[in-house]
């Protein structure tokens, strides 16, 4: 009778575990996913880090106590989980500008503008691009972003103010290169 | 709030809303125009940080997950029969050598088969004959020369795990048996034994050991001594 009682436990346990499990895969994957593309630039990669990131999320679940921490919680796995992949060993990276990053062919202004801007923000350093898109991905404030990457408040202000001001350059100096070839 | 300081400021969070910042902006109408352009070019920004997601991610991380949980718990399953499989292994073979142990008591076996001696009913009320006697103890090269009295079955047991030739005898002092066993060496054989209602005597013969058993009282001397003297073995 207990023996039927802790098996029913464990497995009420281990279906509570599944459904938090999979709460957080669905309220995070997207941008867990954007963030890993935006930190490897490669969307297999990416995807394959995901996997990864979700797989020990699972395995080390119960250590998660407090679910507002739970982004932050899985960012940080994320990151140590890419600098794994550059320990194991060193990738070829393929250069940005060589690859084309969306198959699918920009057919009108927008999408052409949205793709420019795309390539401008994966050639910002990544030092420049991760608090840009903690920012932009999870609305972090100065201070996450600077709990989460471990930097100062300071410096984190800095680098977003670069980083916006290197990809509103860059935007300003292709449109009027552009305007120049138009005109 | 001098320009450049609120400048820094929206560049680095556009949709700053402190209220100093806020202040500044409402004060100053090309600082507010600037705000309002930085926090469209923040927009656009936004709208491209969000990539295409692949459909099936969701999906697959919660696929994944339960897939090699499973393959895990197979794993640990696979562990746990593989275990059990083991203990069993160890256990049948510590049985079975236990079991195959020889007996060192092999005359206590023989005073138990007395017990079933008696209920053993002969094959048919002649005695049985000669010929099927050595018939059966040709399985361990021994022959009788002579008949060794009345003997009512003649069958092949298993003392411990030592098969015997037992015979059954109706002598002039009740119900006897003889024993025919092969040599074992791991077998010790006492020269004589004794239970509550038997007592045996053994000896050992060219090529095997024979046992007298006959009730307490009854003098097996005479029965063990014809069958030495009549037991002959081929060579």
């Amino acid at each position: 009778m207990r023996n039927k009682n802790g098996e029913a436990q464990v497995l009420s346990g281990m279906k509570e575990k599944q459904k938090r499990y999979e709460t957080l895969v669905r309220a995070f994957h997207a941008d867990i996913y954007r963030y890993a593309y935006w930190l490897v630039k490669d969307k297999p990669v990416a995807e394959d880090i995901v996997q990864e990131t979700f797989l020990r999320a699972w395995r080390s679940l119960d250590s998660l106590q407090d679910e507002k921490a739970a982004k932050s919680w899985l960012i940080t796995i994320l990151r140590r989980e890419n600098a794994r992949r550059f320990e194991r060993k060193q990738l070829d990276l393929v250069d940005i500008d060589d690859v084309s990053v969306f198959d699918e062919q920009p057919s009108t202004e927008s999408a052409l503008a949205h793709r420019e801007l795309n390539q401008l923000m994966l050639g910002l350093k990544e030092e420049y691009r991760e608090p840009l898109m903690l920012q932009l991905l999870f609305g972090f404030s100065g201070e996450e972003i600077a709990e989460q990457l471990n930097l100062n408040k300071n410096t984190v202000m800095t680098r977003l103010f670069r980083a916006r001001n290197q990809l509103k350059e860059a935007l300003e100096s292709q449109n009027t290169l552009r305007g120049r070839k138009n005109g | 709030m001098d320009e450049l300081e609120f400048r820094r400021r929206v560049y680095a969070n556009p949709d700053n809303n402190e209220q100093d910042v806020i202040d500044a902006a409402t004060q100053d109408p090309e600082k507010q125009a600037f705000r309002n352009e930085l926090k469209a070019f923040n927009n656009r920004l936004s709208v491209a940080s969000k990539v295409p997601v692949p459909e099936d991610l969701a999906h697959k991380l919660i696929w994944q997950q339960s897939v090699r949980d499973f393959a895990l718990q197979k794993k640990r399953n696979r562990w746990y029969t593989a275990m059990a499989a083991s203990i069993a292994f160890v256990a049948g073979i510590s049985f079975t050598q236990w079991y195959n142990a020889p007996q060192a008591d092999l005359s206590m076996q023989a005073l138990a088969h007395m017990q079933y001696a008696e209920q053993e009913k002969s094959h048919s009320a002649v005695p049985v004959d000669l010929q099927q006697i050595n018939a059966k103890l040709a399985g361990f090269g021994a022959h009788l020369a002579a008949d060794i009295g009345n003997v009512k079955s003649a069958n092949y047991c298993h003392l411990s795990t030592v098969r015997s030739l037992h015979l059954i005898l109706d002598t002039d002092q009740g119900l006897m048996s003889v024993f025919v066993l092969p040599h074992s060496d791991d077998t010790a054989l006492p020269k004589s034994f004794a239970g509550e209602r038997f007592h045996g005597e053994s000896v050992d013969l060219h090529k095997a050991n024979v046992i007298v058993v006959g009730e307490n009282g009854a003098e097996l001397a005479p029965l063990k001594n014809k069958v030495t003297r009549n037991m002959l073995f081929s060579t």
